[in-house]
């Protein structure tokens, strides 16, 4: 492999590609070839430059975005087109069995490396003690099956996977159809339900803090929203992160606060997708609004609605940060699967048992995938 | 479902009245869909309206009384300050965080986009062996948790990698480089891209693609030329989301840019702010709008992408 | 055909090469021990400080140290310091970091992320007389110092509202049963004795093991409470369940508590002191480490608003603090690392930071005397902190010493449990923990 990192991939190709060169070419116009190899050359020593550049950091930052914004778009894509004009110069029999492997050769290259990889190394480790030391068995599976603690996480985690996706993708939706209609201010609505996607995390734990915060009588008056109105109305103040299994749901709340923004913003932009006369066609045939909706709307964004359910799944399923900040999760039984798994890997220093948790959530994960094949099989049928 | 039940009713008695000529098919909504829209931004920003009044209040009040109280007496002296702004600006290397958020996030959202883009539309429009299984594979890396990541590719970026003594990953010491930081965060966000975009890609109609395949046009072309215009709602979609993803992001830039004052990003400086006991966690109430601001610029300046007309081109095309 | 035959392999050679390449990284040069490094210019310290403190050490390291050595000497504040530490040292790129909990040294040495001080060339010869060997000793694994004692914070201190304290006629207590005939006495008087929190976020009921700490020390004496901590004597021991009868002596006592103790799980630690500042005092007495007048109200003065004794002894005498062990990097095996460290102990540099208005931390160079500190409650500390690391009454925080499964899991847990379902349950509570312990 070459010592260009941004490029780890052409190589990869490159070296394919090229060795049909020795065959005799057809057809294929010679200084197109000049040229690609030429840049395939020239990206070399500049990415070498740029490589050493990046690497100071002594430079300055500003220059640095801005190589690195010339490098990864127009370098990103030079890189794609000399590749392809290489293909280009295949045999025509050969051509188009390679192509494919150009275009998504280099994002391969990337999620082996950076995925692909610690997840290989991720389930050797599950298979291992503690400190990553001897193998020992199943016996890391066999704590994650049999664990109380572990058992009530993957009890609140198939809560969270089916209640915040639910939740999430329908107020999104409904949402994003209700605002497509209106005169004006759709921009301003829209900007408001996806602004908590704009807090970083931290934020986002001080915003629910001024919701949830609890203190008994003595303690001072309470600045957290919920015991406010709660006492407003004359009650005792609640503890709601601990009151189980409540507490659960509050949580929740937490991440469809953040999360509906997503749903409502890529759905929104399937809904703009939907070619108007098929609405009105609808229309037309008498249709209801409601008809419109079930029988037109939802059916055209059907894909979407997948994609977005499947990302909100799969978020629900690594959240573990809202979990690990709003208070001692084993004592208020909130735990789940990601946020075990962070405890046991950086707070009780168990790699094994953390690893051993990890996979689960891969294995988890593979119901939604077979579902998704099936509406990518179903997509290329129709379309 | 059940809210949006009276909405058709009124809307298309609404419109049945008096047509309007003007609505590009698309029916306007009555006084129930504005009444929906507002009960949830409403809902939506009450959280946001709390932490935004307590990021103007001094830290005692704060800590003595409910933010929502300030309305019941909204111009007494002493209920408002900028204290907590300028503590925040204040804090040792603002700008320089600042200037390094940006020098990872741009690049970050726009290396992923290029490499998705492509793969998405091979997924999407090319055949080979093995095309569901990888894509499968590519949409089940969205799984993989971070931190289980992150240790392993820091020891690829010190030591290299080897495998039986030869050294297969070069020894780059990417470690508190911008490049390291790219990478990851340009490997981290593409399942996500490369699963969005070839939805959006996917659902072109074949008609385009087919009769530009019969007019000559190679994959490249079609790519170039046809696909990525016809794209670029869900391309400024997902930019949003991975500038978003990265700017707030703390972990991938604190393992591998650092947390040093020179080389910390604002999410970090901020973290630090509060400190590991949340001595000053009202700071983070101003903390976290300053750092809202770019990613909001962000999404309004790549909204005006959100628009009809989609179709309409590719029906042209 | 020949090519599509060869791109799938190649892809998935390329996966594996990719998978098995870091598995054998723990062979490569990030291995401990051996022949160090280049100085690289920068020594960087991982820490957990607060903000300002960080600031004020970076300003007293450039000043003592970097204006005069051939690197430049940095502390990195990090609010999210374990998850930080934890990947650069197994990820290998970890310098020197100030661990609050020496029981998370072990494991780091076993999968050897760290090395030890005898590795990188420090002479550990003077730092039994330097800091008190109890101290010394818990950074040492197998006969070498993996930890190097950089500072130390007194535990066993009661706050209370001294004005308002003072004007009831009330004295301060020096042994366990005036401290009860005290809080029944506020009881008769119509006020409640006690004001506790044990809420943390994800680190709850750590205040609470810190009670049963700093009862255990006193009743069963440090003997055994080092049987405790290193596992000798079960979770569950009859000297444990003494220790936690007392403890629920306090938190269970009728009108004792402020919220009864089913409230303190969910009242944060930093909001529990509030109401000893109220007038009149909604509480009187606070047990907490010195960090935590950080969280008293601005207003308040120290001497005249409010003021500390120690923990009164029981059956037995002693001192509970916890304190950061400065561990080494694999990164870190260069020559001017050593000098740093050296350094950054040094009774110069040590008193000056002592010097620091924002500090809650006291230095274990025994040589740093009380009139380097600038407030009197860290001097104070420090003259109590000096003089059991001298005579060897000092103990540790013992759950910063346990497995971390045990440490910062089921005694936090099992404290908080303990709160909620009262008196009883504590036998059923013990035994859990002990159950806990790994192999």
């Amino acid at each position: 492999m070459t010592e260009v990192v941004e490029t780890p991939s052409a190589s990869e190709d490159e070296g394919l590609a090229e060795r049909p060169a020795d065959e005799p070419v057809p057809r294929a116009p010679w200084w197109k070839i000049l040229v690609a190899f030429a840049i395939l050359v020239a990206a070399y020593f500049t990415l070498q430059i740029a490589f050493d550049f990046l690497r100071d950091e002594d430079a300055n930052r500003f220059l640095i975005a801005a190589v690195a914004i010339v490098i990864g778009v127009a370098g990103v894509f030079a890189l794609f087109w000399a590749m392809n004009q290489i293909v280009d110069w295949l045999p025509s029999r050969l051509r188009e069995n390679v192509r494919p492997y150009v275009f998504i050769g280099p994002a391969l290259v990337l999620l082996s490396v950076f995925l692909v990889y610690p997840v290989i190394n991720t389930i050797v480790l599950s298979f291992k003690d503690a400190r990553s030391k001897d193998f020992v068995g199943f016996e890391n599976y066999e704590f994650v099956f049999t664990d109380e603690s572990m058992l009530r996480s993957i009890r609140n985690t198939a809560l969270w996977i089916i209640v915040v996706p639910a939740v999430a993708v329908t107020v999104g939706l409904v949402f994003a159809t209700l605002a497509d209609r209106l005169r004006r201010g759709e921009a301003v609505a829209k900007s408001m339900i996806f602004m908590p996607m704009a807090i970083s995390f931290v934020g986002a734990a001080v915003t629910f803090r001024l919701i949830y915060s609890y203190r008994p009588e003595g303690f001072g008056t309470n600045i957290g929203l919920l015991n406010g109105i709660w006492g407003g109305l004359g009650n005792e103040p609640v503890p709601w992160l601990s009151e189980t299994p409540w507490n659960n749901f509050f949580l929740m709340v937490i991440m469809i606060w953040i999360q509906t923004g997503f749903a409502m913003v890529v759905l929104s932009a399937a809904i703009k997708a939907i070619p108007v006369e098929l609405i009105e066609a609808a229309r037309i045939d008498g249709a209801s609004e409601l008809q419109v909706f079930f029988k037109v709307i939802v059916p055209s964004i059907a894909p979407t609605i997948v994609v977005v359910t499947t990302y909100m799944v799969i978020n629900a399923l690594k959240v573990f940060d809202i979990v690990f900040v709003m208070g001692n999760a084993q004592s208020n039984e909130t735990e789940v699967i990601a946020e075990r798994m962070i405890n046991w890997f950086f707070i009780a220093n168990h790699d094994g048992r953390a690893a051993a948790i990890a996979v689960v959530l891969f294995l988890a994960v593979i119901p939604v995938m077979i579902w998704n094949v099936r509406q990518f099989r179903e997509q290329e049928q129709t379309r | 479902m059940t809210l949006a039940a009276p909405a058709p009713g009124v809307d298309l008695d609404a419109d049945a009245a008096r047509p309007k000529p003007d609505t590009v098919g698309v029916r306007e909504g009555g006084w129930f869909v504005r009444v929906v829209i507002l009960a949830v931004v409403v809902f939506w920003l009450i959280p946001v309206v709390g932490v935004l009044v307590t990021s103007f209040r001094p830290e005692a009040n704060v800590d003595s009384s409910g933010w929502w109280t300030v309305f019941a007496h909204p111009f007494r002296a002493g209920e408002w300050t900028l204290d907590n702004y300028s503590q925040a600006l204040d804090a040792q290397g603002f700008e320089n965080a600042l200037l390094n958020s940006m020098a990872v996030a741009i690049p970050a959202t726009t290396i992923p986009i290029t490499i998705a883009a492509f793969a998405a539309y091979a997924f999407s429009w090319m055949h080979f062996p093995g095309r569901d299984a990888l894509f499968v594979l590519v949409v089940g890396l969205l799984v993989v948790p971070l931190q289980m990541a992150l240790i392993p590719i820091l020891r690829l970026y010190v030591g290299g990698g080897q495998l039986w003594g030869v050294h297969v990953f070069p020894d780059l010491n990417l470690n508190g480089t911008f490049l390291g930081v790219w990478l990851a965060h340009a490997a981290f966000g593409l399942p996500l891209a490369v699963y969005l975009l070839r939805t959006f890609i996917g659902s072109l109609p074949s008609s385009i693609i087919e009769s530009a395949k019969i007019d000559g046009a190679d994959d490249f072309t079609i790519f170039w030329r046809l696909v990525i215009p016809l794209s670029v709602p869900a391309l400024a979609a997902f930019a949003i989301f991975q500038f978003l993803w990265v700017w707030n992001d703390l972990l991938v830039a604190y393992v591998f840019l650092g947390g040093t004052q020179e080389n910390r990003v604002i999410t970090i400086a901020l973290a630090n702010l509060v400190g590991s006991r949340g001595e000053n966690w009202h700071l983070l109430t101003s903390a976290a709008f300053l750092s809202m601001i770019l990613p909001l610029i962000v999404f309004f300046s790549l909204q005006r992408y959100f628009v009809r007309g989609l179709t309409a081109g590719s029906v042209k095309g | 055909m020949r090519f599509r035959t060869v791109m799938v392999p190649l892809v998935v050679a390329v996966l594996a090469l990719g998978a098995c390449g870091g598995d054998d990284d723990d062979d490569d040069d990030a291995g401990g021990g051996g022949d160090s490094q280049e100085n690289t210019g920068t020594v960087n310290l991982l820490s957990a400080v607060e903000p300002e403190e960080g600031e004020a050490v970076q300003a007293i390291f450039d000043e003592l140290i970097n204006s005069e050595a051939d690197y430049t000497a940095e502390i990195e504040a990090s609010a999210d310091f374990e998850e930080q530490f934890q990947i650069r040292a197994e990820g290998g790129t970890l310098d020197l970091a100030a661990v609050p909990q020496p029981g998370a040294i072990q494991a780091l040495v076993d999968d050897g992320s760290i090395v030890s001080l005898e590795d990188i060339g420090f002479d550990v010869s003077g730092l039994n007389d330097l800091m008190g060997e109890s101290f010394v000793e818990l950074g040492v694994i197998d006969g070498e110092h993996y930890g190097l004692p950089t500072n130390i914070n007194l535990k066993s201190m009661i706050w209370y509202p001294k004005d308002d304290f003072d004007a009831a006629g009330y004295t301060v207590p020096e042994t366990w049963d005036e401290l009860i005939a005290l809080s029944d006495q506020i009881v008769a008087d119509g006020g409640t004795p006690w004001c506790v929190g044990f809420e943390s976020g994800g680190a709850s009921g750590w205040p609470a093991t810190d009670w049963m700490e700093d009862i255990m020390l006193r009743t069963a004496g440090p003997d055994v409470y080092d049987e405790w901590w290193e596992h000798e004597i079960p979770f569950n021991d009859d000297a444990v369940a003494a220790a936690g009868e007392r403890f629920g002596e306090v938190m269970f006592g009728e009108g004792y508590v402020l919220g009864g103790a089913e409230a303190t799980p969910d009242i944060a630690f930093g909001d529990a002191p509030g109401p000893m500042f109220e007038d009149p005092p909604g509480c009187w007495l606070h047990r907490q480490a010195t960090f935590i007048n950080a969280f008293f109200p601005e207003t308040a003065v120290a001497g005249v608003d409010y003021d500390w004794f120690p923990f009164p002894s029981i059956d037995e005498e002693g001192v509970l603090y916890g304190g950061e062990f400065t561990v080494v990097g694999t990164a870190a095996n260069r020559p001017e690392v050593v000098d740093f460290l050296n350094a950054y102990i040094s009774q110069e540099v040590q008193c000056q930071m002592g010097g620091v208005e924002a500090s809650s931390r006291v230095s274990p160079n025994i040589d740093v005397g009380p009139d380097c500190y600038a407030n009197d409650i860290l001097a104070d500390a420090s003259g109590i902190l000096t003089a059991a690391l001298e005579d060897g009454t000092g103990r540790f925080d013992a759950s910063d010493l346990m497995p971390a499964e045990v440490g910062s899991g089921s005694f936090w847990t099992g404290m908080l449990e303990y709160m909620g379902s009262g008196p009883d349950s504590l036998p059923g509570i013990l035994d859990e923990i002990e159950g806990t312990w790994p192999g």
